[in-house]
């Protein structure tokens, strides 16, 4: 197995690396739709997707991490049936706030931080401020008790959810 | 040119953003185009299908939010369910009382019962009509069935009535079939007596008995009850004849008072009889 699949050679290989968060993207986006539910707290769910786009853009930079943030929404939004686009406008903006903190050959070091953590909820807060901006536009409902209310919650869920794969690399340490 | 280029190098993020963000928003403006819906409408229902395969999974947190609601919903309707079985049940007794009216010269005033005490041996109700309303003590009350008793207070917004079913009561009844006269007393539970019937005297099971027209306190011709069982007292001279109430006391809840009070001058008359004879008998 580990000759057919060298997870090395996807870290080398930036072509590979692209088509390998492609892939987890897809993955991720089905299992919010499909399996998320059984984790939801009041309906609120970690954004999983909003913490690869976080990954990708401590890994690969600002301009990477908001093309990943624009294609991880839009494919998002696609098979969610959420509102076209909103995600993909949300997790761009997230991108380009979370490629600020993007330290070229200190990746592993910030994902296996609580820096990591601490990035995840600044731009989760940023993603779910302009996300429901858009989301209760067309509703005859406060946006500030909404965000308060689910943004905040999703926000701290996204976070805690983002402790799996910061305590993954962390015990790597071969960095 | 180059100087372009080097614009666009320098400052490649943030056009990226900008671009990025505009075509976000156009998609955000012409999501719901034709060829677009159609295509998302493949992947959704193959969502959906991949859900499905997973929908046999329970979700604890989902159930039990749901098992919440759905007693909550319980509820509610049951309590609705309740007020509209109320509601039908009072619609047809009003509806009953309505009619009423039309049979009877005397002039009706409808009234609400607002308590009842019927454990004792002395069993009353209390409506809510009073002097106010032109309720006074003496008058009789009745229902769509029949005769309920007399009013023995009243206040200006409340009135007591003393039931048929209470050990004070005696009504001066008939047989409406054979016109033989006799007295209605309680028996206790729900069940009365017409006494004072001669063993020889006409009364059968199923006979209405009403009120009698000798009578100084009620008027006559409401309807008291049906005849249940006739029986032949041993030693004595009567029969024992035992009546049903038409009027069920248990669901009492509405009432007609009748705006008559016993003519005063006969009343009198008739006391001051009474009081005659009683001397007259202690004299002898």
């Amino acid at each position: 197995m580990s000759i057919i699949f060298d997870p090395s050679q996807i870290e080398r290989n930036p072509a590979l690396r692209f088509v390998a968060y492609g892939v987890i993207a897809m993955v991720l986006s089905v299992l919010h739709v499909v399996f998320l539910r059984f984790i939801s707290v009041s309906s609120v769910t970690p954004d999983l997707l909003l913490i690869l786009t976080v990954w990708i853009s401590l890994v690969e930079g600002q301009f990477v991490g908001m093309f990943a943030g624009f294609v991880s929404g839009l494919l998002f939004d696609i098979v969610s049936a959420d509102v076209l686009g909103s995600n993909a406008l949300a997790k761009t903006a997230a991108a380009f706030i979370a490629g600020y903190f993007w330290k070229e050959g200190f990746a592993m070091e910030t994902l296996g931080s609580t820096k990591f953590l601490i990035v995840t909820a600044i731009c989760g807060f940023a993603h779910n401020l302009i996300y429901f901006f858009f989301y209760v536009k067309p509703m005859q409902i406060s946006f500030p008790m909404f965000f308060l209310t689910y943004g905040v919650a999703t926000t701290l869920y996204t976070t805690v959810a983002a402790i799996f794969p910061m305590l993954i690399i962390n015990r790597k340490k071969d960095w | 040119m180059q100087r372009f280029i080097a614009f666009v190098v320098r400052y490649k993020n943030y056009i990226t953003l900008f671009a990025l963000m505009v075509m976000s928003l156009s998609f955000m403006s012409v999501g719901n185009l034709r060829q677009l819906g159609g295509f998302r409408a493949v992947i959704v229902g193959s969502v959906g299908w991949i859900q499905s395969l997973f929908a046999w999974i329970p979700n604890p947190v989902a159930l039990k939010s749901e098992n919440t609601a759905l007693r909550e919903l319980n509820l509610q309707l049951a309590i609705e369910s309740a007020r509209s079985r109320q509601a039908l049940v009072e619609n047809a007794a009003l509806r009953r009382m309505l009619e009423l009216p039309k049979y009877t010269d005397y002039k009706l005033i409808a009234a609400d019962v607002s308590g009842k005490t019927t454990t004792q041996l002395r069993n009353y109700a209390t409506i809510n009509k009073g002097t106010a309303d032109g309720v006074r003590e003496g008058m009789t009350c009745i229902t769509d069935a029949g005769l309920v008793g007399r009013i023995i207070g009243a206040s200006e917004h409340f009135a007591v009535i003393q039931l048929l079913l209470n050990r004070d009561t005696r009504v001066a009844s008939k047989v409406q079939r054979s016109r033989i006269d006799g007295i209605v007393w309680w028996e206790g539970e729900t069940t009365v007596a017409l006494k004072n019937v001669p063993k020889s005297f006409d009364v059968q099971v199923g006979d209405v008995i009403l009120t009698s027209n000798y009578s100084s306190i009620f008027p006559a011709n409401i309807v008291v009850g049906r005849v249940t069982k006739v029986e032949d007292e041993n030693q004595s001279l009567f029969r024992r004849v035992m009546v049903e109430p038409a009027v069920d006391f248990s669901t009492l809840e509405q009432v007609f008072v009748i705006d008559y009070v016993p003519d005063a001058e006969r009343l009198r008359l008739e006391r001051e009889t009474e009081q005659r004879m009683k001397q007259r008998s202690a004299d002898s």
